[in-house]
């Protein structure tokens, strides 16, 4: 009985988290689906064909994922520093270097994206992959910085100097200790950018003036003209790799999590 | 600490907000005499009087088009018709740039001045109404030239629904592209044709009689077609549509006050009595669609027929209009005066007038939808003429007849009533 009421229970939690994939996939491979049909009647494959089929949807994907990728590694080199020293140490005005760090999740990413676009025509990056990953940096940086600081805290750097003490250089100690033994962080603080980073619609429009075409530049655009299977398929499209990222770093989470909590 | 938060806070939001204003570099001439092109920037120079000059700078540039991406149809026709045509016949390739609104093509242009960066990235927008004014009155746009493409023979400048846009003179610095016209949209499924409305008066009463069946786009940034819904029931209260044509304080005291009389009678009769309404053309299709409403609003010359094959109607959809004040306007595309490939940007403003593609684009299976922006009286070529006329025959049964449409046409009034319609609107009917 018991194992009745907890497997339905699981199964509701998975319909509910499932339920709106569905509603998706129902858009996306049907047309005309109008009150009061409860299910669509006319199935299709016409819509996500023509997606699929206009060559922009394939290479905005490659372009997103790309300067995506380029955000996550490089906020996570510029975050890393910062991260160890607000995390390990305790020094006079921490707390406004951890304000300023912070400044990019108040302030509307408009105000940024307007100012920046200027600057960035003026000095030639406006409309170019670097000035928009760049731009992408701004919004990233504080929760990369967040997460591995966060992780630092916890971070017992005994560890480093016992390794140094047995004869390990720096470098290795960097790279078979303290990298080993951040990883799981490193792995969330990467995913969070990457996130990010491949969502943003505001920055990307006005730095890539048009000239940078991401998946979310044509899912605003389908948007506004309100096509429901349109904007469903695109959507699939949107959530595919974070949804793939999260599957395959879930599992490598976990594994590292297990090995931590087996070492102390 | 609380200080120092504050004043980090502060001196940031300056920092974002403050625009270095220094003096625009490479800024072209923007005095140029009429008969004077502006410099030309890169991408070849060329005469704009010596048309076959402009054909071969063209070739091999890349024309940036900026234009609202949210139609599947509109999309697809771009690509297809005016991007093969323009690599096949003049080597010149279409970088469609999708927009969720044309005013993000004009902050780029705006962005791209400010920084003084010339050439831009923007060699042509799809615009209309409030974009090109602005543009325009920043001295934005690339000049006198739009009277010297080889297809302008084909449209009517005399008109002044053309050489006027909202109001504002054309004055050369845009082309027409296709033009629009009010309608509204029924399901013959539904409602038999005998049944509907003829006029505002007519729609009041059937609007009662069916309480919750009937509601139109709230006037304002995105609900042009509500704005327009609200324009023509001015004109009709009015007994005219030659007096809004020119911006006149007292005319709008003396009949404000009836079109927000027959407004909020009409309101308790509307879909959720009126409390709310659709924001823009996409909701109010939604609505129709899924049988909350029975009527929609469009402004294509195929009436239903885009909606159709979108998928976002059912079949048995028809256009039908009153009998009089249906407004009816042009839309452009305008150069900016950055232009990178101006010479390429001509040629497809040009292409957008040739009549076998003003034939293709009001076509119901091509998706675009809107109608023709030439006159086309004054295509002499007999092959192009008989075209025309095939693609008017088969405009098909989603589309309003053409007599009808030709009846109740009324231009559209002076620029300043929208602003006073749309803000009067929400003061004296939605909050009301």
């Amino acid at each position: 009985m018991k194992y009745l009421t907890t497997s339905s229970l699981r199964l509701i939690l998975y319909l509910i988290l499932i339920a709106p994939f569905l509603l998706f996939v129902a858009y996306a491979f049907s047309t005309r689906w109008f009150f009061p049909h409860p299910f669509p009647i006319e199935w299709t494959v016409f819509t996500f064909q023509r997606v699929l089929d206009d060559t922009r949807t394939i290479s905005s994907m490659a372009q997103g994922l790309w300067i995506a990728l380029l955000v996550s590694v490089l906020s996570l080199i510029l975050g890393f520093p910062a991260a160890r020293v607000l995390g390990l140490r305790r020094f006079r005005g921490r707390h406004l270097v951890w304000m300023l760090f912070f400044l990019p999740t108040i302030i509307p990413p408009l105000a940024i994206g307007m100012g920046l676009n200027i600057l960035f025509l003026q000095i030639g990056l406006a409309g170019t992959i670097p000035g928009v990953v760049l731009a992408h940096i701004i919004p990233t940086l504080p929760y990369t910085i967040f997460t591995l600081s966060s992780a630092f805290a916890r971070f017992d750097e005994n560890y480093e100097f016992q390794a140094l003490a047995l004869g390990a250089s720096p470098i290795q100690t960097f790279f078979k200790v303290t990298l080993r033994l951040m990883a799981p962080s490193l792995v969330v603080a990467i995913l969070f950018a990457f996130l990010i980073s491949w969502s943003q619609y505001l920055l990307t429009l006005l730095i890539g003036g048009g000239q940078i075409i991401t998946l979310p530049i044509l899912l605003f655009s389908a948007a506004s003209g309100g096509n429901p299977s349109t904007i469903a398929t695109l959507s699939l499209l949107f959530i595919a790799p974070p949804v793939l990222v999260i599957v395959a770093t879930a599992r490598s989470l976990n594994r590292h999590g297990n090995e931590i909590r087996e070492q102390y | 600490m609380k200080h120092i938060v504050f004043l980090i806070v502060v001196f940031t939001l300056l920092l974002t907000a403050c625009s270095p204003n220094k003096p625009p570099v490479n800024q072209p001439s923007t005095t140029s005499a009429p008969g004077v092109t502006d410099s030309p920037t890169i991408g070849g120079e060329f005469d704009i009087n010596d048309w076959d000059n402009v054909l071969a700078s063209a070739k091999g540039q890349t024309v940036n088009w900026y234009i609202w991406g949210g139609s599947d149809g509109i999309n697809s026709f771009v690509d297809t018709v005016y991007g093969q045509a323009l690599k096949e016949h003049y080597g010149i390739t279409l970088n469609r740039v999708p927009l969720a609104d044309t005013v993000d093509a004009v902050n780029q242009v705006l962005s791209e001045k400010q920084a003084g960066k010339d050439p831009g990235a923007v060699d042509l927008i799809w615009i209309n109404g409030e974009n090109f004014f602005t543009l325009k009155q920043a001295d934005l746009l690339y000049r006198d030239w739009a009277q010297k493409l080889p297809n302008s023979k084909y449209v009517n400048w005399e008109n002044p629904a053309i050489n006027l846009d909202f109001g504002n003179p054309v004055d050369n610095m845009e082309s027409p592209w296709s033009s629009a016209q009010f309608q509204f949209i029924y399901d013959s499924a539904r409602l038999n044709e005998d049944e509907l409305p003829r006029s505002y008066a007519d729609l009041k009463n059937w609007a009662c009689t069916h309480p919750g069946r009937f509601t139109y786009i709230a006037p304002g940034p995105g609900g042009f077609l509500g704005t327009r819904f609200v324009k023509g029931a001015l004109y009709e209260l009015s007994g005219g549509a030659e007096q809004w044509q020119k911006f006149e304080p007292a005319t709008w005291e003396k009949w404000s006050p009836e079109l927000w009389n027959y407004l909020n009678e009409l309101k308790p009769c509307l879909w959720r009595e009126g409390e709310t309404y659709p924001k823009d053309e996409s909701e109010l299709v939604n609505l129709f669609a899924n049988n909350e409403v029975d009527f929609s609003m469009t402004n294509d010359i195929t009436g239903a027929g885009r909606w159709i094959a979108d998928g976002r109607v059912p079949e048995t959809a028809r256009a039908f209009v009153f009998d009089h004040y249906m407004i009816g306007d042009f839309n452009y595309v305008a150069i900016p005066y950055n232009a990178p490939n101006k010479a390429a940007a001509l040629v497809l403003a040009n292409l957008l007038l040739e009549p076998e593609f003003q034939a293709a684009q009001i076509l119901p299976e091509n998706g675009f939808g809107l109608g023709y922006a030439i006159d086309v009286n004054r295509v002499r070529d007999e092959a192009a003429q008989s075209v025309l006329k095939a693609a008017a025959a088969k405009l098909g049964d989603a589309a309003t007849p053409a007599s009808d449409l030709a009846r109740s046409l009324v231009g559209d009034a002076a620029a300043e009533y929208q602003n006073l319609i749309e803000q009067d609107w929400l003061e004296f009917v939605l909050q009301d």
